[in-house]
């Protein structure tokens, strides 16, 4: 109760300094600081009248998307709604950078894992790339696979990789022996045993990297199209900055953290049915 | 004579190398015949274990030889007549019970049908009924112990080893599945190799006790407990036949916690 209380109380306080706290300058002078200028910041109002009219929801013809679906879908082709090309873009480009990374990552750490001599052989590649920054070879990639979406699924693949394979390969290391010496007992062959005791073993490790997975997933993406791109908010994001429309990249951002929050709570549920063996989570539901 | 299923001679086993070699087991042997239930017991730090893990092919041998049903035990090779069953609990935690129990037979590939057939049976001899669809972290330490001796015995192993599988259970608990395995054995005389320290549980199950000394183990006697079958594990402690077994194997088990304390 207070928790919630609290939660909504801050929001507010939040909202309230942002839309009004300018306001106030003339008379608490250096009590305003000067980052609330809606210069910088806009306004929580404007932003959402901006949000309203690059969603289509409110049409440029006035009226609303939810009564008039065909000047909806009329507004969304327009440059006008470009907002919705550019998210399902920045969406799309995430997913498969996502999927992709993790699939790979799970891959190569399980088989690593599996493998003492292999694991040798990949380390010090492994070390050595993982150390590279690697938004630094963000320009790389795009001279290599074009402005196009390609570029930014292979960004967001080179990030996401690195997090999924390490848990991955810590995960499938960390097995207790004794669980595989049981199932080889019980008749399992090496593949039985990586299919039903590394992998549901390693599982919650390879889950405990999926929320930063797609926070890494994002960043990708993001920074793929800051440098170089035909569509995303990225693009919107770095084009607001050019002309300092900063509505349009506040909209942006507040777009990209519902993304980013939506994401990570339908991973959480889903990791919640596939470990829900484990004590917290059978204790949850 | 029965057959000899287990056949162990001059068994050694030494931990490191060089100047740090540690003798673990030295030189042990000893048959094991068709439905004979041995204890192995002796102070910790004794090898029994580790002489368990050599017969199970766990880990390599350093001397001496190992022959299960006449063939050569090669560490790593499992051999399917022979089942263990773990001191630490390795029940799988990602599966019910009756999936823990079923796993074996799942991997081999039998149908669904008979394969829930069997695991039911197993379950209610277990006295797990109405746990089928309980995840292991749920239960207590003894109920998963017996999903592990079910998740084992399920594979109808002819030869089973035993490292400890009571020993983090209370007393209570302890003489439950002393009672469970006594009735489960009566059935099918399994071959079997049961390490403990615990005397009075090595009296209760089997038909001999091995005593080793301590490090590095050696034999030091070999025991036949003549208490009759079927076994009721509590009231057998009452007889005053098992008082005089007892004594005198604590006696020579004494001696050799002696030598454990002076080190």
């Amino acid at each position: 109760m207070i928790i919630h209380f609290g939660r909504w109380g801050l929001l507010a306080l939040i909202l309230a300094t942002w839309q009004w706290g300018w306001n106030l300058k003339p008379t608490l002078g250096w009590l305003v600081p000067t980052v609330l200028d809606p210069y910088f910041v806009s306004k929580p109002s404007i932003i959402y009248n901006r949000f309203l009219e690059l969603s289509c929801l409110s049409l440029p013809k006035g009226g609303w998307a939810f009564t008039d679906w065909s000047g909806f879908t009329a507004c969304v082709g327009s440059p006008k709604g470009s907002l919705w090309t550019h998210t399902l873009a920045t969406l799309r480009n995430t997913f498969w950078g996502f999927l992709v990374g993790v699939t790979s990552g799970v891959s190569v750490g399980l088989l690593l894992g599996r493998s003492e001599t292999l694991a040798k052989i990949f380390e010090p590649y492994i070390v050595a790339f993982n150390s590279l920054p690697r938004v630094a070879l963000v320009p790389l990639i795009i001279i290599m696979f074009g402005l196009g979406d390609m570029s930014k699924v292979i960004t967001a693949l080179t990030l996401v990789f690195f997090v999924v394979f390490f848990n991955t390969f810590e995960g499938t290391r960390s097995v207790d022996r004794d669980l595989v010496n049981a199932a080889r007992f019980l008749g399992a062959s090496n593949w039985q045993v990586t299919w039903t005791v590394y992998v549901p073993s390693a599982l919650a490790w390879v889950f405990a990297s999926l929320s930063p997975a797609i926070s890494f997933a994002l960043i990708g993406v993001i920074v793929g199209e800051f440098i170089g791109s035909e569509r995303g908010l990225g693009k919107v994001i770095i084009e607001a900055e050019a002309q300092l429309q900063i509505a349009d990249m506040m909209v942006a951002l507040v777009v990209l953290m519902t993304i980013g929050v939506s994401l990570v709570l339908v991973f959480r549920s889903v990791e919640r049915r596939l470990l829900r063996w484990q004590r917290h989570h059978a204790e949850r539901t | 004579m029965t057959a000899v299923r287990v056949e162990v001679r001059d068994l050694t086993k030494t931990f490191g190398s060089g100047d740090g070699q540690v003798p673990a087991v030295d030189r042990v042997s000893f048959d094991l015949r068709q439905g004979e239930f041995v204890a192995l017991l002796g102070p910790s730090g004794c090898g029994k274990s580790t002489i368990l893990n050599m017969i199970a092919g766990l880990i390599p041998h350093s001397g001496g030889s190992i022959r299960v049903d006449g063939t050569p035990v090669q560490a790593g090779k499992v051999m399917p007549q022979v089942g263990y069953v773990f001191q630490r609990d390795t029940v799988f935690a990602w599966r019910t019970v009756a999936r823990n129990i079923g796993y074996g037979l799942e991997i081999k590939g039998m149908p669904k049908a008979e394969r829930e057939a069997k695991v039911a049976h197993m379950i209610a001899q277990a006295r797990l009924k109405g746990f089928e669809d309980a995840f292991p972290l749920t239960l207590s330490g003894g109920m998963r112990q017996r999903v592990s001796l079910m998740r084992t015995l399920i594979m109808e192993p002819q030869i089973l080893l035993m490292d400890e599988p009571f020993g983090a259970l209370d007393t209570h608990t302890k003489l439950e599945m002393h009672q469970i395995l006594l009735e489960l054995w009566e059935r099918e005389r399994q071959t079997v190799v049961f390490v403990t320290h615990d005397l009075a549980e090595a009296l209760t199950l089997s038909d001999r006790i091995i005593l080793l000394s301590a490090r590095p183990g050696r034999i030091k006697e070999d025991f036949t407990v003549p208490f009759p079958r079927p076994r009721d594990a509590i009231r057998l402690r009452e007889t005053k036949e098992y008082g005089e077994v007892f004594a005198k194997v604590w006696h020579s088990l004494g001696e050799e916690f002696a030598v454990t304390k002076a080190d």
